[in-house]
């Protein structure tokens, strides 16, 4: 080969190669702190992603600057695919060096990037709701602020029967992986304990968008009580065939994990009048916090906050003020002043709890209202209950690491 | 243009000049291991006609496997990839001999009812798998003094193991076994009737092909520390595909260029535009329609227009990817 050629080609080849470091971010200040939201910006759950990014990015303005330094803020899209989520977590903190990182809406891509995050001492705090963050998958870099299936059942089912006696028959639709199952055993639990009979149950795959055969099935099993275990699009997909097929005046209906403001404003409040849902957060949660960043949150955006971002303002908040009283904004600093921590949030009175990192607070239960009855666009539902329940540590079988 | 030994040199550019192109050892480890995944699929697809959709299988298998090995035995590292590969491998002999059974249109349905097969068998058995949350905690276990903590001194080793398999898989295809998988491509009919056992050499094919796929699969978990759903999902054999015919099928040396544009463009947009699929779609679709011989076509034209010749004979060939004749 002649030498000019293979120059010609070679530099062709990596021509192709030079451009994107261009195109790159800059590198984070060193005189700052970054605080980096990863979250899904493209792809299936853009529009979490979306709400998320605008919390994080709220409460790092709002706390300005943390021991001195200016507070910065660093968006990372994990594309909702695990992969994509490590390899970008793994760039920011070798080469940005950032170690503390607030997202992670779905469970497989919060469980990677905990453990990743964990390799270099970091912190990391999320809304992702699998059992196994604060359980047999804990570790010491990983915080959760969401409650755990647990709770969710046990603040939506257990108020449900107790308000209504007399519903004996249950009956439950669940995805078929982890999550469902763990939904599905605590309700088990529940009606055991109760006495209530639970009369069937459908399970369906991840993929699943047809429900009407299943819905069919709990129809001829006539229960008092049908629950929905599945959440997102699919759980929207349940409740809205739900509805069709005339299944609000035979029984009650529960969705016991909810996505919050962003589900009703899917389905409408025609779907949504009468049925039960559990929910992490509601904006109209009566407390000092929240009463002030939902007034804060109208006069900047425009909007009430939904769960993504209420859920992604308090994780970046929690991290500045870790790094606030633990004088440091290194990753061991950080955790330790986080454990224990207790603090004035959205829900009230939440604690950080040391042995598993789970954050204590309530779990609530709605019921929609009719559009006549709301108040305003985003009034869909009032706060029937709420309280706080939780495994232990032991009993969520977190050995930390 | 043609000389392997020229494309050899080509390949060892690309994994020098990466490090300096590039500022996420990560992202350039990333291409790397999708390079060699890719020069797996395009063993199958450029060289021999076969649009396989289970490549993902062999992806994921080998993922799980080094995941598995890793987690719960002490075995060394490099024993856990050469098992990577064999389990790739095996698993290849049998998917490709029973799907090379039917042709063209039913070829790719049987391995597409074979990639959703293996991926719920990775979905439903998660006490082994981690099912939807992935295989979690895969150790990054060094070779003897050399640790591979940092994501350059990885680079370094996924660079070494890079160049290796190149080096392999284009000796395959230039050998004597390579010229014929090119002649069962074009005329399969023919190459049958010299005397060829086309079966046994599209088994062949598949056996390199799953056990240079399996290696990726198992660096790319050893890349992240975690055996996710998705590298066995058949959206991995898609973006294999389309990383081997976006670089140019029949050319080893594409695939690593394939595997580099898609990987460092997907990259790029999702971090300016959260709709970056719609144009990496419209991309596509400018390569099926004007670009059919991929970068690796678009480079070797460019190169002939300016030193006044035309592209090497592949270049002149027709386009039979996928479309296994008669």
């Amino acid at each position: 080969m002649h030498r000019r050629r293979f120059l010609q080609l070679s530099s062709i080849a990596s021509a192709a190669l030079a451009a994107p470091p261009i195109l790159r971010t800059a590198f984070a200040a060193d005189d700052a702190i970054t605080i980096a939201a990863p979250l899904p910006m493209s792809g299936a759950f853009a529009a979490n992603g979306k709400y998320g990014s605008m919390g994080t990015s709220m409460a790092v303005a709002d706390a300005g600057s943390v021991l001195g330094k200016k507070l910065s803020y660093l968006e990372i899209d994990t594309e909702g695919r695990p992969a994509t989520a490590v390899r970008k977590i793994q760039e920011a903190m070798q080469q940005k060096k950032v170690q503390l990182f607030a997202g992670g809406i779905l469970s497989s891509s919060a469980l990677a990037m905990g453990a990743e995050v964990n390799k270099h001492q970091g912190v990391f705090f999320t809304t992702a709701g699998a059992d196994e963050i604060t359980g047999s998958n804990c570790n010491k870099s990983t915080f959760r602020w969401s409650v755990p299936t647990y709770g969710a059942i046990n603040e939506t089912v257990r108020p449900l029967i107790e308000k209504m006696p007399k519903a004996k028959r249950w009956y439950t639709i669940t995805p078929k992986y982890v999550f469902g199952e763990g939904l599905l055993n605590a309700a088990k639990d529940v009606f055991k304990e109760k006495g209530v009979e639970l009369v069937g149950n459908s399970y369906h795959s991840l993929d699943e968008k047809e429900f009407s055969g299943y819905i069919t099935n709990a129809v001829a099993a006539q229960p008092d009580v049908l629950l929905i275990l599945n959440f997102g699009s699919q759980s929207s997909a349940t409740l809205r065939q739900a509805v069709n097929f005339g299944l609000k005046s035979k029984m009650t209906i529960l969705v016991a994990w909810a996505s919050g403001l962003e589900q009703f404003e899917e389905l409408g409040a025609d779907v949504s009048d009468g049925i039960y849902f559990g929910a992490q957060y509601w904006h109209g949660i009566d407390s000092p916090f929240n009463k002030e960043l939902v007034a804060k949150v109208q006069k900047e955006k425009g909007i009430n906050p939904n769960y993504s971002f209420a859920g992604a303002y308090i994780m970046a908040k929690l991290l500045s003020d870790g790094a606030k009283k633990g004088g440091s904004a290194d990753g061991s600093a950080v955790i330790k002043a986080l454990e224990g921590m207790e603090y004035d949030g959205m829900t009230g009175k939440e604690t950080i709890r040391a042995a598993d990192h789970q954050v204590i607070k309530n779990y609530y239960l709605l019921k929609g209202k009719a559009k006549a009855a709301m108040k305003d666009k985003d009034d869909y539902a009032d706060i029937i209950s709420s309280g706080q329940s939780f495994l232990s540590p032991e009993d969520a079988k977190c050995k930390m690491t | 243009m043609d000389k392997p030994l020229f494309h050899f040199a080509l390949a060892v550019l690309v994994a020098v000049l990466l490090p300096f192109f590039i500022r996420s050892g990560t992202l350039a480890t990333e291409v790397l291991i999708f390079a060699i995944a890719a020069a797996g699929c395009n063993l199958l697809l450029g060289y021999t006609g076969l649009l396989s959709f289970g490549q993902g299988i062999f992806f994921g298998l080998g993922s799980y496997t080094l995941g598995l090995m890793l987690i719960h035995t002490s075995l060394p590292l490099l024993p856990t990839l050469v098992l990577a590969m064999v389990v790739g491998c095996v698993v290849a002999i049998i998917i490709g001999a029973l799907s090379i059974r039917r042709q063209g249109v039913y070829f790719v349905m049987l391995t597409l009812a074979f990639a959703q097969l293996f991926y719920f068998l990775a979905y439903t058995f998660s006490d082994i798998t981690g099912g939807d949350n992935g295989l979690i905690g895969i150790p990054r276990r060094g070779i003897g003094p050399l640790a591979l903590d940092s994501s350059w001194s990885f680079y370094g080793f996924v660079a070494v193991i890079f160049l290796i398999s190149f080096a392999a898989l284009q000796r395959i295809a230039t050998s004597t076994f390579g010229r014929t998988l090119l002649a069962i491509r074009y005329n399969g009919q023919r190459a049958q009737a010299i005397g060829f056992p086309i079966r046994v050499f599209k088994i062949a094919a598949f056996a390199v092909s799953g056990a240079v796929t399996g290696l990726a699969g198992a660096l790319h978990a050893l890349l992240i520390g975690i055996a996710p759903l998705s590298d066995i999902d058949y959206h991995m054999s898609e973006s294999l595909l389309v990383m081997t015919i976006i670089g140019g099928t029949g050319n080893l040396f594409g695939s690593v260029l394939g595997a580099a544009f898609y990987l460092i463009v997907s990259d790029t947009l999702s971090a300016i535009w959260p709709r970056w699929l719609l144009l990496l779609g419209a991309l596509l679709i400018v390569l099926a329609l004007y670009i059919q011989k991929g970068i690796w076509g678009l480079i070797e034209r460019g190169v002939g227009a300016v030193l006044g010749r035309r592209g090497g004979p592949d270049a002149m060939a027709p386009d039979t990817a996928g479309n296994e004749r008669p």
